[in-house]
């Protein structure tokens, strides 16, 4: 009797886990989406309820008064552990019909053959957008492009012009490229007997871009930002970091801590948005009132920007209508409506033009709305598509250890390189 | 289940210098309270001894209790007020309950907050009836095997969630409880910790007075019901505090298994604070208190089951 049991038990969980393992795994059409536009499909955003809730409302009212009989439900994610979230419903099959992503979310499902090629099922699309956004989701190594480019972001550059002041330097002249930046930190540094640091965290991958080492090879097959070029800066960063002009916690600081120290005043420079002026108003009015603003610096000519995407699930049963849906909340009309409601810059091509992005009217938001537009004309999404979170934090350990000299800039980075190569090849 | 009857008597030999070992000198608790501080030879110490004794505890107290009261009197600073000045000011000068008001605007708080405690309230019922059965089984029962089950749950333990928690969503899919509240509780619903705390009471539990319920006549489960727990009184309320605490607590996998944002328990939905483009500290703040709040009062009701001893009640003289 117990052991007939157990028998039972064992087979329970084996075919548990059979019908597990098939779900996701079907093989599946990337490459087109023909029907008609009608019934359900379920839209999910990343962290965008809260705040936009009466925006996604009106929008979808808006859809589905044009397409009669569709019926669009939204979801909505909260901002931590949205790459887990995606990751299991891929693996359970549970994926939405739409889904919000950024570039290196939707590397992983278009080789898992669950995002839509657009290139092929809806070509017709192409010529709205910006050709830098929609291209940010093309793959190297893959044909196609996977996701309808949605709303930009780029941050200008914060600093204190009260600490320029006291390490004598012109309050008006910020750095603008890296070589400029640094000497400025030296300086800041020496000036204020290395209490004021200019810097808050370590280079990440989008610093080696801007100061123009090559991060990929042309086929995406492997990782290059370990050449001569990105040895330099980690170098320059070591010399920072010995002089007081790193923050000494920057090796492990996020964004927000990294934050919370420049509205502490300890630290002279951070990147932002344009939504931080009202922030620094209403929590640190002290700085507020000697707050600069200007680009990152960057030795390209190119600033960075993100990018968010809208994929089409292309397991979904209501290819066309999903097209259909991710087109409607990308198109000029509706990107407008949203730049409207936050400080995000559209995709399509044109609409940085407008009086919008381009006419001062006297207010902090604005300013740094104009200056952020202008600066996206000639941006590029520097972070590879296909950098993983893991590849990331591989390149920050070896970042953390040639910064604090515990291993010699050119070997730490040379490590790094290969271990993303090898998570890169596992796929 | 002739078994029990036949158990050896070295456990009741274990049991006897047990009760004997406890040093003389050595009050209980509540004897030590009532006549203030002293020490082992029962003299009053010196004032500066006390003084520093108090000392360390209020620095203990300031290092364990600070971020609580910070974040306490984060959100409950008013709008304009400098949350990043130095030194930082403990107490708000424009103190305001708007935060709270401001969290339940953006996000439906009572909602998520019932989903919490559906969750945690499930959680401690089948955590303490699931436990307390399979612990006494572990402890008392003998059945081929024993020793490979108990093996079992600690290496249960020793598996982290995130390395199993893709196969757990494909097989809660597979159940088609995805997107429900149940499948929420279902892999959290008899935690291996608390089978072992539940057998580890039920083993401190002497062998003779099961024996004598035996001779008594009274069969496994009467035995289990009248004699066992009410004898692991103090482990029980611990159960309950751990499996309320961990489904409370639980983000990862309340997050993976629900899609549905109307299900969302509250440490998922308060998640949405941190928002996309701006924090606003006070919010985060006041969110953090209210997710924080229903752990205190748990404790503060249960919290003198704590300390009491696992055996009490067991043996008379």
């Amino acid at each position: 009797m117990r052991k007939f049991r157990i028998a039972t038990a064992l087979a329970l969980a084996g075919v548990l886990a059979l019908t597990g393992c098939t779900v996701g795994t079907q093989d599946v059409d990337t490459t087109s989406a023909e029907g008609e536009v009608r019934g359900t499909l379920t839209f999910q955003t990343w962290n965008l309820r809260a705040t936009y809730r009466d925006y996604f409302e009106g929008l979808i009212a808006d859809f589905e008064k044009k397409y009669p009989g569709t019926h669009v439900k939204w979801v909505d994610q909260p901002a931590e552990g949205y790459a887990d979230k995606i990751s299991a419903d891929a693996a359970g099959g549970t994926l939405p019909d739409v889904v919000n992503v950024s570039p290196d979310l939707v590397a992983p499902l278009a080789k898992a053959r669950l995002a839509l090629d657009l290139d092929s099922a809806a070509p017709r699309y192409r010529d709205e957008y910006l050709p830098s956004a929609w291209r940010s989701s093309r793959i190297p190594g893959m044909k196609g492009t996977y996701a309808f480019p949605w709303y930009l972001n780029t941050g200008p550059l914060f600093y204190n012009k009260r600490l320029f002041r006291q390490a004598g330097l012109d309050p008006e002249d910020p750095p603008r490229t890296y070589g400029e930046l640094f000497d400025d930190a030296l300086r800041m540094a020496r000036r204020s007997k290395g209490r004021v640091a200019t810097l808050a965290s370590v280079p990440t991958i989008e610093d080696f871009g801007r100061y123009g080492v090559r991060l990929m090879n042309r086929s995406g097959t492997a990782f290059t930002f370990d050449e001569p070029k990105g040895v330099e800066l980690l170098e320059r960063y070591k010399k920072l970091y010995e002089a007081g002009a790193l923050d000494a916690q920057a090796f492990t600081s996020t964004p927000e801590q990294a934050g919370r120290k420049f509205m502490q005043q300890s630290v002279a420079m951070n990147p932002g948005s344009a939504l931080d002026l009202d922030k620094f108003k209403k929590e640190a009015p002290r700085l507020y009132e000697n707050i600069g603003i200007t680009d990152a610096p960057d030795n390209t000519g190119r600033p960075n920007m993100y990018v968010q995407g809208l994929m089409v699930n292309a397991a979904g049963r209501n290819k066309a209508t999903a097209v259909a849906f991710a087109h409607f909340v990308t198109n000029a009309r509706n990107q407008m409506a949203f730049a409207h409601q936050t400080t995000v810059f559209p995709s399509t091509r044109g609409a940085l033009e407008t009086e919008y992005f381009t006419k001062q009217d006297g207010t902090d938001r604005t300013r740094v709305r104009v200056a952020t537009a202008a600066s996206l004309e000639k941006a590029v999404n520097y972070t590879p598509v296909l950098m993983s979170d893991d590849m990331k934090t591989a390149l920050q350990n070896a970042v953390t250890r040639a910064v604090r000299g515990d291993e010699p800039p050119g070997k730490a980075l040379g490590s790094a390189a290969k271990e993303c190569n090898r998570l890169l090849e596992m796929g | 289940m002739g078994t029990l009857a036949a158990q050896p008597a070295p456990a009741a030999g274990a049991d006897a210098p047990e009760r004997t070992r406890r040093p003389p000198g050595r009050r209980g608790p509540s004897d030590r309270w009532r006549t203030g501080p002293r020490d082992e030879t029962g003299r009053r110490p010196p004032a500066w001894r006390t003084a520093l004794r108090y000392l360390v505890l209020l620095a203990v107290l300031a290092l364990m209790a600070g971020p609580f009261l910070w974040q306490l009197s984060t959100s409950l600073k008013g709008p304009g007020e400098d949350l990043y000045s130095y030194p930082p000011k403990l107490l708000p000068a424009d103190a305001t309950l708007d935060n709270y008001a401001g969290v339940a605007r953006i996000i439906p708080v009572w909602d998520y907050a019932l989903n919490s405690l559906t969750v945690a309230v499930a959680a401690v019922v089948t955590n303490l009836v699931g436990a307390s059965l399979a612990g006494y089984a572990l402890a008392r029962l003998r059945f081929r095997g024993r020793g490979a089950a108990v093996a079992v749950f600690v290496m249960a333990m020793l598996v982290p969630l995130e390395s199993i928690i893709i196969a757990q969503f494909t097989m809660m899919r597979a159940l088609h409880l995805n997107n429900t509240l149940i499948g929420v509780v279902l892999p959290g619903a008899v935690g291996a910790m608390n089978v072992l705390l539940m057998r580890n009471a039920f083993s401190n539990l002497p062998y003779e007075v099961e024996e004598a319920a035996f001779v008594d006549g009274a069969n496994v489960w009467q035995r289990f019901v009248r004699i066992a727990l009410p004898s692991v009184k103090g482990t029980l309320p611990v159960v309950a505090i751990f499996a309320f605490m961990a489904a409370w607590d639980d983000f990862l996998w309340p997050l993976i298994v629900l899609s549905d944002p109307d299900n969302f328990t509250l440490t998922v939905g308060l998640n949405y604070l941190h928002g996309t483009f701006a924090d606003d500290q006070r919010l985060v703040a006041a969110g953090t208190i209210i997710a924080v709040l229903p752990l205190l009062v748990m404790f503060a009701c249960l919290q003198r089951y704590f300390f009491r001893g696992v055996g009490e009640g067991a043996v008379k003289g």
